[in-house]
């Protein structure tokens, strides 16, 4: 029984396609693990599951960082914001943010762009209440959601003419 | 609850097995999304059920069976014939927080607000629970299962392993209203009923209306059902059956009682109309 008990200290999990081992606590979360780890882009808002600025990607699904155990990733495929796109060299739907003038603070962008990048690869055509079932999830304080919406939607457009094209 | 420890079982009679020895110190974990609406400081184990292959919804004659560790994304997304449950798990929380809640959280502690009982008490849902390797399954209906807070069945060690929805039949039709604020919040009052109709006179052979969140905690309306039966189904009627209601409304969040009376009224004849509408498209 003691050793069935034993405390965990580490939870070794797939971050954003590398196997890392983490030392954490029972009562860690995920967002706390990973931001005192360096991976700053996945951000604290509410830290209850209603704002969406700590989104990342588990096993193809976005999921709030804020309310998930570390634990629970164990053996898990966790992708962050670090891993969509770099300053250098922006995902199309950062790229697009960034041309419609879409960001303001930013502080819900990394958790938009997540729950985006599940949305493309999860679904191949877009049409706009799926996107809204995707999207529902992330608030954003600043813009008004139009131009955020408005970028989503020229990568989405985008990528549904390039599919029938074939 | 704070989490002090954390354990993997991988079979059923091991996640069994370390509940019982752990006792009031043991907690199952399943999406652990509803661990923060529980705000004592209480240090537990949680034991983390959701590898043990209770994820999954299969098709099983006359319903649908539900893994109590599916999360309400897949119920949400799941199609089938004579299945209406995607419906409400659409308008439970948020993407990210469907993706992640089970069922068998939602329902194994129930909140005042939850939807899913609601839904699951009009279907006549019956859930079954793992009582330990020696001990035969548990398989109460809905109606015995919320009856009173069904956490207190799970303190000895049992797990809810699935939760069985009876296909609708012909001629029968199930209808929901969630009142929100906003799209992703706890709903003000959430309602749910299942109507049979009679395929020749049209008139309600069988009705279950539930509901919940405006008040303490989610119940079936027999005095609703019984004001429909035999009756030719229209809007009069619903409005009429649905001010028998007699349940111990409650105001909350700047609504008196008496606007949660009213908001469940009409969200009952609004949850019934659709129930009716969809009985008469069931034509088989
Ligand atoms: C921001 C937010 C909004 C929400 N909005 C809604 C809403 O509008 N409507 C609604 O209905 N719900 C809502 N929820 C609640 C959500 O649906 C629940 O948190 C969820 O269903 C719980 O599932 P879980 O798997 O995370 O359970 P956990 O948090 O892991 O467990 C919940 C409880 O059930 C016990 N338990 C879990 N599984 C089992 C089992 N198989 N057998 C025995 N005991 C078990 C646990 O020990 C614990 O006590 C919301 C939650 C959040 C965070
Ligand atoms: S910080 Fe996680 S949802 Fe707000
Ligand atoms: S840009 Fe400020 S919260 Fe969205």
């Amino acid at each position: 029984m003691m050793n069935q008990t034993a405390p965990q200290p580490a939870v070794t999990f797939t971050l954003n396609g590398e196997t890392r081992t983490f030392a954490t606590r029972p009562d860690e979360k995920l967002l706390d693990l990973l931001r005192r780890n360096g991976y700053r882009g996945t951000k604290f808002g509410c830290g209850q599951g209603t704002c969406g600025a700590c989104t990342v990607i588990m096993d193809g699904r976005a999921i709030y960082a804020c309310l998930l155990y570390s634990m629970q990733a164990e053996g898990r495929d966790i992708r962050t914001i670090e891993g969509a796109g770099t300053l250098d060299k922006p995902s199309e739907f950062q790229q697009e943010l960034i041309d419609g003038g879409a960001v303001q603070c930013g502080y819900c962008i990394p958790g938009m762009v997540m729950s985006a990048t599940a949305l493309m690869e999860a679904e191949s055509t877009y049409p706009d209440e799926l996107v809204k079932e995707y999207m529902d999830g992330n608030l954003c304080r600043c813009t008004g959601y139009e131009k955020i919406w408005d970028a989503l939607r020229r990568v989405l457009d985008r990528r549904e003419a390039a599919a029938k094209k074939g | 609850m704070k989490l002090c420890e954390f354990l993997r079982p991988a079979s059923l009679p091991a996640a069994y097995g370390q509940l019982r020895d752990l006792g009031p110190r043991g907690m199952i974990l399943a999406g652990g999304t509803a661990l923060h609406f529980m705000q004592d400081h209480t240090p537990v184990t949680a034991v983390d059920i959701t590898r043990l292959g209770l994820s999954g919804i299969r098709a099983e004659d006359g319903g649908y069976v539900i893994g109590a560790t599916t999360p309400l994304a897949d119920i949400q997304r799941y199609r089938a014939p004579r299945w209406a449950m995607h419906e409400i798990c659409r308008r439970i929380a948020t993407h990210q927080i469907r993706n992640v809640s089970t069922i068998g959280g939602n329902i194994a502690r129930v909140f005042p607000w939850a939807d899913m009982p609601v839904a699951l008490l009009a279907m006549d849902a019956s859930m079954r629970i793992y009582a330990g390797p020696e001990a035969p399954e548990e398989t109460p209906s809905a109606d015995e299962y919320f009856a009173e807070q069904p956490a207190r069945r799970f303190l000895g060690g049992k797990i809810l392993t699935s939760v069985r929805v009876p296909a609708l039949l012909a001629h029968e039709g199930y209808g929901s209203v969630k009142v929100v604020r906003t799209a992703a919040a706890f709903s003000m009052v959430t309602v749910a009923a299942v109507l049979k109709l009679d395929p020749a006179s049209g008139a309600i052979r069988a009705a279950r209306v539930a509901a919940g969140s405006a008040i303490p905690f989610p119940r079936r309306l027999p005095e609703v059902e019984d004001a429909l039966l035999g009756k030719e189904p229209n809007e009069a009627l619903f409005l009429e059956a649905a001010s028998k209601a007699d349940a111990p409304w409650r105001g909350k969040e700047g609504m008196t009682a008496e606007y949660s009376k009213h908001l469940a009224e009409v969200s009952i004849a609004d949850a019934l109309a659709d129930a009716a509408r969809h009985a008469l498209e069931r034509a088989e």
